[in-house]
């Protein structure tokens, strides 16, 4: 069943250099009980996405076309209330650098039960507190913590602790934004699989962003790949990974170092990512292709077909 | 490796201890050991990788290496030379050999002063050259770590400049004194993975066309294996594991070092099917500060000897050392 | 070479003028100080066109008490027959002149003091600090009140230092603050690593990053300076031989025209006032002009 589908969706900021079009045309579904990871780097556009589909742009974004039917309805149409009503209870989101939005002064257990008593005011302080507790006995967070303050918290328990905050109301959908950026590499590890375990418990769905492409790969079955608010790539992990179609794509894979496999040059995508407030004509990434065709500077790139049920947004393929 | 290239710095049994402050005046407070004995030597011309995690103290190697702050105990030798001490003069020329690119690009540069001013800035301060030799010099340092045309940047601030672009120009101004030796302290964490690959390819640039020797300090085994000939591995203030930088990471010898390479997410990652598992799920409780430093976390530890005494840098056969009971008894055996 | 490159003072000039320009309350605030520099220029002029306009001691032969405006007095006269508008532009360049001096006064000496404070820490560091909270504490007018108690009437220069004495421990803390944060940033270790003196780390890194919070402050220490010397003046403690907006406001208090001559009370308040309002605007336009982070034309995403 679907849970999420997003039709044609382009976003923009208002600031003080112009619109920004951030995103453009963006379209993906997510099943339930399904995972969905967006790659790209800084500015792509993928957390925006993310702000969009929890109704969090802040007060200079908007969205200017599509559509985000969630669970069937638009959320784009609905009003402050209904989208308060539906944020957290049926879709959450753990922000990137998610460690720095716990509050300093207040103990991490009470800040939870909070999350609990503002979608529900009907329960207690005593049973969100009971919540809490199953909560981080969920994350793996000894009890004896609930008390302490973040700073008592080391980097990947408070960042376990924010999984835990956003599992609080039992959401249907959780929207990962870089959860595990700033965190060691075998923190990171345990954090992951935490996170594929609690999608398995609870049959979630999920949305990964990350700027790494091995991570995406490792915890979603599909991948989005998004390059100056486009997506350019999308299809089922294997195809994405192994036979990558679209050129971002490909340059994107050979520009991460790996420790397996054979050793290879590292080879950097020239340039830089270009200006969104007049985002060039035709293919947006043809001045750093490696080989555009005659018609990808003029030409609006279509949606290509190279494989079952992978696409790919270029005019040369 | 046979030959025995000549060594550029020779670090020896350096210790850095800090002190915290007790509650009151004059109480001494808890100190924490943030290097212990560390020794390990670089040759000449090539680019050695200093490998760990946050809090491993990978990153005061670096800055005690270059004088910013003070060994609590140990030598350091440059080229034969003692560094610790060193006072006026010869602490300036000091200055001129050895320099550093540091993490974070948008705090690395003046923000008042203009690419020029940072750039010609190690000019200036050594009287090298005059206003007109300096332009050039620094037009060309700009256009070899590939800001091009130079004078497009010259007079920019840092603030119109992108992360990579500045992480250039912080290269630019490191290198315009033509060092000896060159810190990278995880230049490309801040930057997306195609721009870190730009930089990457300067770093090995730098040493290809130039001979600048470097160490390049990352949390990433990865970009470790890719930039560097070999590679140390630090955990929590000790060395753990040293060699060539493919032979330890396809072959670790030290658990920690495995844990590392189990940890590195790949695609199809089947975690149950690990190919080293050699990290406990829950750590153990132990005694601080007795023992292998390694022992809490280490699922093939053995009570007796890791939990008591602490393993030193051992090798394993052609330049591969290895600070594990574990394997001396193997290789014992 | 361009003839911007060649003169970098030059062309920061011009880049600092246009991104001024950008600026609307700097351009208001810029707008009322020339108008206020002007008055204060004027002043010469109506001593020169006839002793009565002496704002001092200028006597009108025929008016001898507080009289209201009429087409030879703009703004009419005092009690003594002096000419009020006279007064009023003698007013603003004495206001220009304690408020600018006690300003770069304890400006130059909170910067240095608080520079050197941040970066030398330990010992120095509290020595200077402990000095500073002791004089924050001290009340400026009471200190002055005892002063002029004790010397008599003060001189305006005298007042000026005064103020400049009891104002830099504020902008002291605050550099030195400053100065604590920034001795921390990786440009700072970089110009270390590259071999920079201590000299050159503090006057060519620390203070251009530390000028515009000070120019900014400057800006405060003007107003404060202003503020100070006209509630001296209308308490009675200014120099009785100058003519200050807050010397106009004593008379007019003391001779009981408060209400009488409105004419005569409400200049000099609204002076104050705009003045003080002027330099804050232009503190503002500055702080974006001095650090080229703020500039809102330059803002990258």
């Amino acid at each position: 069943m679907t849970l999420l589908e997003v039709e044609n969706v382009s976003i923009g900021y208002n600031t003080k250099k112009g619109y920004v079009k951030a995103v453009e045309g963006v379209s993906f579904s997510l099943e339930e009980g399904g995972s969905l990871g967006f790659v790209g780097e800084s500015g792509c556009g993928k957390t925006t996405i993310g702000m969009a589909l929890m109704g969090l742009l802040p007060p200079n974004g908007s969205v200017s076309e599509g559509r985000i039917l969630f669970d069937g309805e638009d959320t784009l149409k609905m009003s402050d209330e209904e989208i308060r009503k539906i944020r957290w209870r049926e879709m959450a989101m753990i922000f990137q650098a998610a460690m720095n939005a716990l509050n300093p002064v207040q103990r991490v257990g009470n800040q939870i039960a909070e999350a609990i008593l503002v979608h529900d005011p009907s329960i207690g302080k005593e049973e969100a507190m009971g919540q809490v507790e199953a909560l981080f006995d969920l994350v793996g967070i000894p009890r004896d913590r609930l008390r302490d303050y973040p700073h008592q918290y080391s980097g990947g328990m408070k960042q376990r602790a924010i999984i835990a905050m956003a599992l609080a109301c039992h959401p249907k959908l959780i929207i990962a934004d870089e959860p595990t950026t700033a965190l060691d590499v075998i923190v990171q590890d345990q954090i992951l699989g935490e996170i594929k375990d609690l999608q398995k418990e609870f049959n979630l769905s999920i949305i990964f962003i990350s700027h790494d492409i091995s991570i995406v790969a490792d915890m979603c079955k599909d991948i989005g790949v998004m390059y100056a608010g486009q997506l350019v790539e999308f299809g089922p992990r294997e195809e994405v990974f192994e036979s990558p179609a679209h050129p971002y794509t490909k340059a994107l894979l050979s520009s991460f170092p790996t420790v397996t496999g054979k050793k290879s040059d590292l080879i950097p995508i020239p340039g830089e990512t270009p200006n969104l407030v007049i985002p060039p004509a035709g293919c947006r990434f043809c001045d750093r292709c490696s080989g555009p065709g005659p018609s990808c500077k003029t030409e609006t790139p279509e949606w290509v077909e190279t494989g079952p049920g992978h696409k790919t947004l270029c005019c040369r393929c | 490796m046979d030959k025995r290239d000549e060594s550029v710095l020779e670090i020896r049994d350096v210790t850095k201890i800090y002190k915290t402050k007790g509650a009151f005046f004059g109480s001494s407070g808890k100190d924490v050991t943030a290097l212990n004995l560390i020794s390990f030597d670089i040759f000449k011309g090539e680019i050695f990788g200093l490998v760990g995690e946050s809090g491993s103290g990978k990153t005061t190697v670096g800055r005690l290496i270059v004088g910013l702050e003070n060994v609590s105990s140990g030598k350091i030798f440059l080229e034969g030379r003692e560094i610790i001490g060193l006072r006026g003069r010869a602490r300036k020329e000091f200055r001129r050999e050895v320099q550093m690119i540091f993490q974070d690009p948008y705090q690395s540069l003046n923000p008042q002063r203009s690419i020029y001013d940072t750039v010609s800035e190690p000019l200036k301060i050594h009287g090298m050259g005059n206003a007109s030799t300096r332009k050039d010099l620094a037009r060309e340092t700009l256009h070899a770590v590939g800001l091009s045309p130079p004078d497009d940047f010259l007079f920019r601030y840092p603030h119109r400049l992108s992360g990579g672009q500045r992480q250039r120009v912080a290269i630019a101004r490191a290198m315009i004194l033509n060092p000896e030796f060159v810190i990278a302290d995880e230049p490309t964490s801040m930057l997306d993975a195609s721009i870190s690959a730009q930089i990457f390819n300067i770093l090995l640039e730098m040493r290809s066309r130039l001979g600048v020797t470097q160490m390049f300090i990352t949390h990433s085994l990865a970009a470790a294996r890719y930039l560097c000939d070999r590679v140390a591995v630090i955990y929590r203030g000790n060395l753990v594991e040293l060699g060539p930088a493919e032979e330890v990471i396809r072959n670790p010898k030290h658990p920690y070092t495995q844990a590392l390479l189990d940890a590195v997410p790949k695609f199809g990652h089947d975690r149950d099917a690990r190919r080293y598992g050699s990290l406990l799920t829950k750590a153990r409780d132990a005694e601080e500060d007795v023992g292998c430093v390694f022992f809490p976390r280490c699922a093939a530890a053995d009570e007796d000897r890791c939990g008591r005494k602490h393993p030193n840098l051992s090798p394993f056969g052609d330049g591969h050392l290895v600070a594990c009971f574990r394997l001396e008894a193997m290789h014992e055996a | 070479m361009t003839t911007r490159e060649r003169y970098p003072l030059l062309n920061s000039f011009l880049e600092g003028w246009s991104i001024f320009k950008q600026n609307l309350l700097g351009k208001i605030g810029l707008t009322l100080l020339i108008i206020f520099a002007l008055m204060a220029l004027c002043s010469y002029i109506p001593p020169w066109i006839s002793p009565m306009y002496n704002p001092m001691t200028g006597v009108d032969p025929e008016i001898t008490s507080c009289s209201a405006p009429c087409l030879r007095h703009w703004l009419g006269t005092d009690f003594m027959g002096r000419d009020i508008l006279s007064q009023l532009l003698a007013g603003a360049r004495i206001a220009f002149m304690v408020g600018i001096s006690a300003a770069v006064m304890s400006i130059v000496l909170g910067v240095s003091i608080g520079m050197t404070a941040g970066y030398m820490g330990k010992f120095i560091d509290t020595l200077l600090m402990r000095l500073a909270d002791m004089i924050m504490v001290m009340p400026t007018l009471l200190v002055v009140l005892l002063l002029a108690a004790v010397f008599g009437q003060l001189n305006i220069w005298t007042i000026v230092l005064i103020i400049a004495l009891f104002r830099w421990p504020g902008v002291s803390r605050i550099i030195r603050g400053q100065t604590l944060s920034l001795k921390q940033r990786p440009f700072i270790e970089a110009a270390k690593v590259a071999g920079a003196s201590h000299f050159r780390i503090i006057f060519m890194h620390i203070m251009p990053n530390v000028l515009p919070l000070a120019f900014l402050f400057m800006t405060f220490r003007v107003t404060s300076a202003i503020i100070t010397e006209a509630a001296l003046a209308f308490l009675g403690f200014g120099d009785p031989g100058t003519v200050s907006w807050g010397m106009m406001l004593q008379w007019v208090w003391k001779t009981g025209n408060m209400f009488q001559a409105p004419y005569w009370l409400l200049p000099p308040g609204i002076c104050i006032s705009l003045i003080t309002l002027s330099f804050y605007m232009l503190g503002r336009a500055m702080d974006e002009v001095l650090d080229p982070r703020l500039r809102k034309e330059d803002q990258t995403d």
